[in-house]
């Protein structure tokens, strides 16, 4: 598995916070491997739609599906390793 | 905090779908509205607000009922803490059964009266959930044509939109076994969510505009007064006036949330700061989901000085 590097990490967590309007957080605040739905972060399905098109507007990296979606969003890390993923299989 | 420049809405929120915890909100629990708004409410109701919240075992009787009267007293407590923090809204919008809450805020109703309200068309729902089992769905990530498709597609279970939340943001309503099934086509037809709701009844639906004429029954108790800030109606899209509120009241568990609508009429109007007045931020992402440019937030998030 690919491992994505502590830029691509900062990256993603600006993207969360950039895309879901989390003004009183910080990146630092975002866990890399802490879950992002339920008790983690806490967000909802209404949030993973901002998450699908923030991926695809920063880095063209589609999530075809619910099934995909379940797996990506799990931590940043699993996030960061999908967008390395999909930038090499391109 | 920065001042907004447009018009400042106050959005009421439709039924939580799980308990709030309020133990994670210790200074909430201390506002003296919100001890002043549960002390009001045990002159009417049985219902313990504080202890359901603690509550952590799994379903219970009435667990709707429940989560309707907690909304409308978290609704009401907010709007209250907002108010005595120096807030003023210009323009209401509601969603759903945020409508209770919307109308004593407004001054339409009393307090007691929208709780009375609350409880005993939440009570109609709980019966009719006994005896005509319903269901709803979240389908979040496709198109209203995609939507649309589901519940024609589905047509031996009556499928209908409940609520028009914004583009790829849809609630459905109907039969449980039909709503199961809306979700599993959803989800292969790449759905982002699909999830059914804990509501035991097809609200918003055709199928529940037989308790029209019991609602209006109840409803001829209340005395209703003109809002003093004007409620978007989602279907005129116009501010509800006093000769139509209990006629709004019987039909709008039987007919669709245009929430969508609301949001632009609000953005049509100069709103640019919108406030979720309930505990949770379905509506503040809702908003979010339409328009980044509106500041939105929810009043349950903490309490924000007046810019």
């Amino acid at each position: 598995m690919l491992q994505p590097n502590d830029h691509l990490i900062e990256k993603i967590k600006h993207l969360i916070l950039q895309r879901l309007k989390l003004a009183d957080m910080t990146p630092e605040m975002i866990e890399t491997d802490a879950p992002l739905f339920g008790e983690g972060l806490g967000l909802d399905s209404i949030d993973a739609l901002e998450l699908v098109l923030g991926l695809e507007k920063e880095f063209g990296v589609i999530i075809p599906d619910a099934e995909v979606g379940k797996k990506v969003f799990q931590s940043v890390r699993t996030m960061a390793q999908y967008v390395l993923e999909q930038q090499k299989a391109t | 905090m920065r001042t907004s420049k447009g018009k400042t809405a106050f959005c009421f929120p439709g039924q939580l779908q799980e308990r709030p915890r309020l133990e994670d909100h210790p200074r909430l629990i201390e506002d003296p509205h919100f001890k002043e708004c549960l002390a009001r409410a045990s002159h009417q109701t049985k219902f313990d607000l504080l202890n359901f919240s603690l509550k952590r075992d799994g379903e219970e009787a009435g667990l709707n009922l429940k989560l309707q009267i907690s909304t409308y007293l978290l609704s009401m407590i907010h709007f209250y803490r907002m108010r005595a923090a120096g807030w003023t809204p210009d323009i209401f919008a509601e969603h759903s059964m945020g409508i209770y809450a919307a109308l004593a805020a407004a001054e339409a109703v009393t307090f007691e009266e929208g709780l009375f309200i609350t409880e005993s068309i939440g009570g109609l729902l709980e019966r009719e959930g006994t005896f005509h089992r319903g269901a709803m769905a979240s389908i979040i990530g496709l198109p209203l044509e995609e939507v649309q498709k589901i519940c024609l597609d589905l047509d031996s279970y009556q499928l209908f939109i409940a609520n028009y939340n914004g583009s790829m943001q849809y609630v459905l309503s109907g039969e449980e076994e039909g709503i199961k099934e809306a979700i599993c086509i959803a989800l292969s037809r790449k759905a982002i969510s699909g999830k059914q709701l804990s509501f035991q009844t097809a609200l918003h639906s055709p199928s529940l505009s037989s308790l029209r004429e019991e609602i209006t029954n109840l409803l001829k108790e209340v005395q209703v007064q003109s809002p003093k800030f004007p409620i978007i109606n989602h279907w005129t899209i116009k501010p509800l006036k006093r000769e139509e509120i209990k006629d709004f009241l019987s039909r709008e568990i039987g007919r669709p949330v245009y929430w969508a609508r609301c949001v632009e009429r609000m953005l049509q109007e100069g709103v640019t700061q919108a406030v979720e007045i309930g505990h949770e931020a379905t509506l503040t992402k809702l908003i979010r989901w339409m328009n980044r440019d509106v500041e939105a937030f929810s009043a349950g998030d903490g309490l924000r000085e007046k810019g």
